[in-house]
């Protein structure tokens, strides 16, 4: 399990951020937790995944895609915050992501 | 009477440059785009020459085409893609103004591009950059057209057969407008190495611009070439009535199958002849209206023969003052790109009144003896004409175009 300090989110907001700007070619500053990834950055759903690689290799995380694929189902996410926050339950829970939905 | 199909924009990339301008002058000065192989190890082929497209065609794409596209895209696709955008920007057309969902899309595919010397591969790209049907997804998606949409696989003769459907959609009403082209590249070592066990191709690596020699004595071979080539068709009517340019009219086209062998024409031409005859009569024309032939003309043994045969045989004497040339003696064979690019090239001709070279000839063969418009273009008032594809396979198609 990874460990969550307090520059976690801080940490993991830059790379999503960086990495909607490199690939959608926009500019970091248009970018906040407001926008939207489809609407205002012309994203796609494979982005997602891609990120996934990375946070998966940079936090050595045990988590499959089928799990996080049942919690997206349940939890969609639209926009850049909704995202950096999935991915922060991510880093936090990994495998056990889904007993977020079972304590509910 | 049905609904006539005219040609409103071409978009082209070949060995011989990144737009219709600079390949239309290039062609006119009988320039060859065939150069040595370097952007591979060539030690193990025994072709090592290739007519390739100019390295800044990747800089031409990045105006085109968006980073996230591009990368899920392969070389060649991105080819298709930057050649439909171009041809979509000469024709003017606003598809805010046009209904989307009678917009078709047809594109002869080959190959997809994804060989060994494809860069940038992952494994989020792979399934796309694999897709047969990618070429025509991806220019739907960009202008969110919502007509048929589709890919067509006849090997040499994949463009052509794509041009001719788009011709066919919008005669019989199943759309106003449609995006029809090619795009290719087999250069690389499995491709080259291939073809050469076939002894297809010219090994003259010596001086690589004078290796593609259609109708000449000495041919050995064909060149492999790379390219896309893209053509807004739109029926006759919406086209005048939005004031666009017309190059040309697409009058008619036939397409057959030889039923013969997978690799050899058949005999004396007999399936080539049998697709220009029905292509003419297709157009409601007749032989004497044809003033000029874009041949496939491949620099091959059998094609070159073949070809000459079957013109004979369906133009009686006047063949011999019919002109024909070979593009592919100049830009190599383009393979599911060559119909359309040839198409291109046989509908600048129509529109300026100028027939590109066959180049390299100088030795000619004492049995193929029509005019093959030798190694200078020429000036001609041209009404109607043929632009043949016949590929492996027997898959053959000829499209007839009308000033």
């Amino acid at each position: 399990m990874a460990k969550i300090t307090e520059n976690t989110r801080e940490e993991v907001a830059a790379i999503v951020r960086d990495f909607f700007a490199e690939e959608c070619e926009v500019d970091k500053s248009r970018i906040d937790d407001t926008t939207n990834i489809i609407k205002d950055l012309d994203g796609d759903s494979l982005m997602f995944l891609e990120l996934i690689e990375i946070f998966k290799k940079k936090y050595n995380l045990d988590i499959e895609l089928k799990v996080i694929g049942k919690y997206a189902v349940k939890h969609p996410v639209t926009t850049i915050g909704q995202l950096i926050d999935m991915q922060m339950l991510i880093i936090e829970h990994e495998n056990r992501l889904l007993d977020l939905d079972n304590k509910n | 009477m049905p609904r006539e199909v005219v040609v409103t924009g071409m978009g082209m990339i070949t060995s011989l440059g990144l737009s219709l301008e600079e390949n239309w002058k290039n062609l006119c000065e009988g320039k060859s785009g065939v150069t040595r192989i370097t952007s591979f190890d060539v030690s193990e082929c025994v072709t090592r020459i290739a007519a390739r497209v100019p390295e800044n065609f990747e800089e031409l794409s990045r105006k085109y085409i968006r980073k996230r596209a591009a990368g899920q895209m392969t070389r060649v696709a991105r080819m298709c893609v930057t050649s439909a955008k171009m041809a979509v920007e000469d024709a003017a057309i606003d598809f805010d103004k046009v209904d989307r969902s009678r917009c078709c899309v047809i594109i002869g595919v080959v190959n997809t591009g994804n060989s060994s010397v494809e860069q940038g591969t992952t494994l989020q790209n792979t399934v796309f950059k694999s897709m047969s049907n990618s070429m025509p997804a991806w220019i739907s998606l960009e202008y969110q057209l919502t007509g048929p949409s589709f890919a067509v696989n006849t090997a040499c003769a994949s463009s052509a057969y794509a041009l001719s459907l788009g011709l066919e959609m919008i005669r019989t009403g199943q759309a106003d407008v449609a995006l029809v082209g090619g795009a290719d590249s087999i250069i690389n070592p499995e491709e080259i190495r291939g073809f050469n066990a076939l002894y297809a191709l010219s090994t003259a690596n010596e001086v690589p611009e004078q290796a593609s020699k259609p109708f000449s004595k000495d041919r050995d071979g064909f060149v492999i070439g790379e390219g896309s080539g893209m053509l807004v068709l739109e029926e006759k009517s919406n086209a005048l009535l939005r004031g666009a340019k017309i190059y040309a009219e697409v009058a008619g086209y036939a397409l057959t199958s030889e039923g013969y062998n997978i690799m050899a024409p058949l005999t004396d031409g007999e399936g080539m002849a049998r697709t220009m005859h029905l292509a003419i009569k297709n157009a409601g024309l007749a032989p004497e209206n044809i003033d000029y032939i874009n041949a496939h003309g491949t620099s091959t043994e059998l094609n070159d023969r073949y070809e000459t045969m079957a013109i004979k045989k369906i133009f009686g004497e006047r063949a011999y003052r019919i002109p024909v040339s070979s593009s592919k003696s100049m830009i190599g064979h383009t393979i599911g790109a060559a119909g359309a690019v040839e198409a291109i090239i046989t509908a600048l001709a129509l529109d300026r009144g100028v027939i590109p070279p066959t180049i390299n000839y100088r030795c000619p063969d004492p049995d193929l003896d029509l005019d093959y418009v030798p190694n200078v273009s020429r000036q001609a008032t041209i009404r109607c004409a043929l632009s043949n594809s016949f590929g492996f396979g027997g898959h053959n198609a000829t499209i007839v175009l009308k000033k």
